[in-house]
């Protein structure tokens, strides 16, 4: 979940100057905000990926004001028409990076902390709707450094330019190769000799989407007028991208000048509100309250939605900003929150069905049973495994083993076939403990077929001096025989490395083979620091006692 | 009738029929046993009433910093009088010599002993010895104690001795409780030779054994299981890998999501599924994606094998499979996370998912489930905050108090499924649903702060937790 800092005075001065700590901290959590952790006035708030208005505490600010019913309905943005801002399109782009999208914000007052705020908002929008900055990506430029209008094409990879924080130019393959960002997203741009380049009318660069913005246009405190320049492969995604950052600049008191865009499909963003018909039977349905519909309607305007009842339906209009609202169910929600998920009590209804436990649980549960019985100790082990324990520590074929793809821990890499390497590395964890030690383990083994098997495995294992076949093998036929009444038989097998040689054998039920028992070779007893005798046996039960 | 005695009783017996009264220090000296074994052995005789056990306090008395004092130069009284044996002295006269509270101690003590008499003139009080000062009974018990330590029993004259305690550190009394054992008259007749020494010391420590048990882990899951079972949901099983498809495409979550990418999920290497769903489930799964998402939808990546990341997969496959119109499910299993094992975090872990479809299907109900849920675990103090799941709408999460660490902790996730999840796979209701990692509530049921405690299997925690 992405995370936003919060300063309580500075969003206390946003929300409205007579909210207190408290309400603020109170009303977070019903806002579908986690409080991470507080250090004083700073607050770290996780917050949902659907909703990126929360990126920073404008946004913030602004759905506290509804929640609180101090400003409620959509907050209206006027983006004025009139200037010489423009940004013409080069067919050219259209195989690499096909879209661009913006706005000019003007007259506002930035400080430091709101500057962090915005980077916070950029680095957000860059991972979660742009994709780690493959479908969109965006740019914050100080307007009064560009000369209009400008224009977005391509380059040669021997372009040159000073980019943001630096002092002097680089090729766009210097920067693609020697700098963090272009490594860390150079490949969203492919192998394309030509790279995408927004410049102005005075052949200044100002911007290497994806990647990089150039110093000239630094924002910075001083900044006035803000150009957002938003590029991407998708135009829609593009303009999602930019009504957020209109909807945060707005409440950072920002006013709008249109961005003319033109050229091979691009155009200037309407950026819209929505309407939609909202059936006011669902909030029954679908919430268990009543309700009538003016007060569904105030629900979703402390939503900062605007909502007017007509008949039994209602008609709700939805900024552009909220594209998470899909359909009704999402209406549902917005009603639920500004209805106070608090306020909301739980119902319970009685049950006209009857609970039953699965067979399979059922049947592991009488094995372990008998096994405690027996005097084992249940051990639980990962599925997950590495190759050393499952493969290597014991000499087992590893021909058929099934892999995952770039596993953060070495210690769980690959699934395991069979449950008895996880009980030895349990017994050589345990070296220093009392013994007689005896485990047992009922877990799932996998194996490779169309594409994966997964059967139910049982396993048990005796460490102290004195084990011996004779004792495991009467476990393993206790086990089959109490409850189930399966009388098994033990078959000399062919030699295994992980048994010693001439103490092991099959276990085989009406003929079919189920699994092995013996005495653990000592060789491999060794490999797991196990300074005893170690008896054990393994069966499948899935075939066995379920299907 | 004989009686049997442990080899510390007879060892107890026999000394103390040699010689009676012994405090247990004395006891274990003359026995070579430990106090230890003597304490236990005299409570073993004082049950077979052989033994009395005489408890008395012992007070000492010695002299503190002012009695040493006047033991060496008189009190101050003595000292007064030493002074104007001669002639009369004023008090400043005195006050010179003797200082502070010994001045005052003196003019009273002299006075009251009628040693002395004050007469008042211009030049102040003059004192004056009135007749011969006799050695009192105060001075005898200084002398009596000396620079010793007495028992206060010794001491006969205890007027004196409440008069000295009553002057400030002359005396130091201390008090000490002591034990004498003896034996009854049928104990100082037993024939201890006779007696049959077969008794054990049932108080020793042994070597402890431990009991075969479940894993406490899978206590804490049947107990979860237990409960569902009883409010009514019945219990279904799925596989642990699954294709994309079951995992994130039928749960409306898009291809190119971050919870999708390789450092979240485990893709299983070189395995796909080729048919992971029905022709109709794929074409429209893929529509409903295209449609809310505005991508392009391949089957390719929905064929992928990955280990599942909830246990969701399995109850919208069955639901999409059985279209049930009243059930309650649920599925319990293991579920994996690409993610660095922490004490807080495990690749591997328990979760539990049900789901609702068919009467009492609002948010209410689903709320209603959890608290009852979490009722019977013993949690009484939850509230529920909003949260965020791609394929749930409504979605809420439990808040849970835990009054050993004061703080919310947050528990199960729950909501409705989205329409864009169950329209396409043809179910027509809704659809409650909640789910919860296991290990969480099995942290706070064994109070461990490090969750890989779980699967360490470490004996001497799975012996005694």
């Amino acid at each position: 979940m992405p995370v936003v800092e919060l300063n309580i005075n500075r969003i206390r001065k946003l929300v409205s100057g007579k909210t207190t700590r408290k309400q603020i901290l109170d009303a977070l959590p019903f806002l579908g905000l986690d409080i991470e952790s507080e250090d004083g006035d700073e607050i770290r708030i996780e917050y949902s990926p659907n909703r990126p208005d929360y990126s920073t505490d404008y946004g913030i600010a602004t759905g506290l004001q509804g929640l609180l019913g101090i400003k409620k309905g959509i907050q209206k943005t006027i983006i004025k028409k009139k200037g010489k801002f423009a940004i013409k399109v080069d067919s050219s782009v259209t195989k690499i990076r096909p879209y661009v999208t913006g706005v000019i914000a003007t007259n506002g007052k930035l400080d430091d902390v709101s500057i962090k705020q915005l980077m916070n908002m950029q680095e957000d929008l860059h991972f979660g709707i742009g994709r780690k900055r493959k479908k969109s990506s965006i740019g914050l430029h100080d307007a009064d450094k560009i000369s209009f209008p400008l224009i977005y094409s391509t380059t040669s990879r021997e372009h040159k330019f000073v980019p943001l924080n630096s002092n002097t130019e680089h090729t766009i393959d210097e920067i693609l190769t020697n700098t963090e960002v272009g490594q860390n997203y150079g490949s969203v741009l492919g192998d394309v000799k030509q790279v995408p380049i927004i410049t102005d009318s005075e052949q200044n660069t100002i911007s290497f989407p994806p990647i990089i913005n150039s110093a000239l246009t630094t924002v910075t405190p001083n900044t006035k007028n803000i150009l957002i320049e938003v590029t991407g492969i998708d135009k829609e995604s593009a303009e999602d991208m930019l009504s957020v950052v209109i909807s945060i600049l707005q409440t950072a008191g920002f006013d709008f000048n249109e961005l003319k865009i033109s050229g091979n499909k691009n155009s200037t963003p309407q950026l819209k509100n929505r309407t939609m018909i909202y059936d006011t039977k669902f909030t029954s349905e679908i919430l268990g309250i009543e309700m009538n519909s003016s007060n569904m309607v105030t629900c979703l305007k402390k939503c900062r939605l605007d909502a007017s009842v007509k008949g039994k339906k209602i008609t709700c209009t939805i900024p552009r900003y909220r594209f998470d609202i899909f359909g009704p169910m999402d209406l549902v929600e917005e009603i639920a929150l500004g209805y106070g998920i608090a306020n909301i009590e739980p119902k319970l209804s009685p049950s006209t069905t009857i609970g039953q436990k699965n067979d399979v649980t059922i049947k592991t549960g009488l094995i372990s049973k008998t096994a405690i019985g027996l005097g084992f100790l249940e051990a639980m082990n990962s599925s997950l495994t590495s190759k050393k324990t499952l493969y290597d520590m014991t000499k087992r074929d590893s021909s058929k083993i099934i892999s995952v793809l770039d596993s953060k821990s070495q210690e769980h890499t690959i699934l395991r076939d069979s449950l008895l390497p996880s009980l030895l590395e349990n017994l050589s964890k345990n070296i220093h403990e009392s013994y007689p030690q005896k485990l047992f383990e009922t877990g799932v083994v996998f194996s490779k077929s169309q594409p994966i098997n997964e059967s139910i495995n049982f396993a048990a294992v005796i460490a102290y001096k004195d084990t011996n076949y004779s004792e495991i093998k009467a476990i393993m036929q206790s086990i089959l025989k109490t409850n189930f009444k399966i009388e098994s038989q033990t078959k000399t097998s062919k030699n295994q490395e992980l048994f010693v040689e001439g103490k092991h054998a099959d276990i085989l039920v009406d003929e079919k083979k189920i699994g092995e028992i013996g005495e653990i070779n000592t060789e491999i007893l060794e490999n797991f620091r196990i300074r005893t005798t170690v008896t054990g046996f393994e069966i499948k039960l899935s075939g066995l006692i379920f299907d | 009738m004989s009686q049997v005695f442990h080899d510390i009783e007879k060892k107890i017996l026999e000394t103390l029929q040699k010689t009676p009264n012994q405090t247990p220090e004395q006891l274990s000296k003359n026995t070579e046993l430990s106090i230890d074994q003597i304490r236990r052995g005299i409570e073993w005789l004082r049950l077979k009433d052989l033994a009395i056990v005489n408890e008395s306090e012992q007070v000492s008395i010695s002299l503190g910093p002012n009695g040493l004092d006047s033991l060496k130069n008189g009190l101050p009284e003595r000292k007064l009088i030493n002074l104007i044996k001669n002639e009369p002295k004023t008090f400043d006269q005195i006050r010179s010599v003797l200082s502070g509270a010994g001045f005052n101690a003196a003019i009273a003590n002299a006075k009251k002993n009628g040693w002395i008499k004050i007469e008042k003139n211009d030049s102040g009080s003059l004192v004056s010895l009135k007749e011969k000062p006799i050695e009192t009974p105060e001075e005898k018990l200084l002398a009596f104690i000396g620079e010793k330590t007495v028992s206060q029993d010794e001491i006969t004259n205890s007027l004196a001795l409440k008069i000295l305690l009553s002057r400030p550190n002359y005396i130091i009394q201390t008090s000490e409780k002591s034990k004498t054992i003896s034996l009854t008259d049928t104990a100082m007749s037993l024939d201890t030779s006779i007696s049959s020494s077969g008794a054990i010391d049932v108080e020793a420590d042994v070597p402890p054994v431990f009991a075969a048990r479940t894993h406490p882990l899978q206590d804490t899951i049947d107990e979860i299981r237990e409960i569902f079972v009883n409010l009514g949901f019945s219990e279904i099983l799925g596989n642990m890998t699954q294709s994309s498809f079951w995992n994130f495409d039928a749960l409306f979550t898009p291809q190119d999501h971050p919870a999708r990418e390789l450092q979240d999920t485990f893709y299983l290497e070189k395995l796909e599924s080729k048919n992971p769903a029905t022709s109709s489930q794929i074409k429209n799964v893929s529509s409903s994606h295209t449609k809310n998402w505005k991508y392009d939808w391949k089957l390719s990546e929905s064929q992928k094998m990955v280990l599942r990341t909830h246990t969701t997969c399995v109850t919208i496959k069955y639901l999409a499979e059985q279209k049930p119109d009243n059930a309650r499910i649920f599925s319990l299993g293991r579920v994996f996370r690409n993610e660095k094992v922490s004490y807080k975090h495990l690749v591997e872990f328990n979760q539990i998912e049900g789901i609702v479809i068919g009467n009492n299907t609002t948010l209410r109900d689903l709320m209603g489930i959890q608290k009852e849920f979490y009722k019977k675990l013993g949690l009484t103090k939850i509230k529920f905050w909003p949260t965020f799941f791609p394929y749930t709408e409504p979605s809420l999460q439990t808040m849970v108090y835990n009054e050993k660490l004061g703080k919310w902790i947050e528990l199960f996730g729950m909501g409705i499924f989205r329409p864009e999840v169950t329209k396409p796979l043809g179910i027509d209701k809704p659809v409650l649903a909640w789910g919860g990692g296991i290990e969480r509530i099995a942290m706070l049921k064994y109070e461990l702060d490090d969750v890989r405690e779980f699967y360490n299997n470490n004996l001497s925690w799975l012996r005694s937790a």
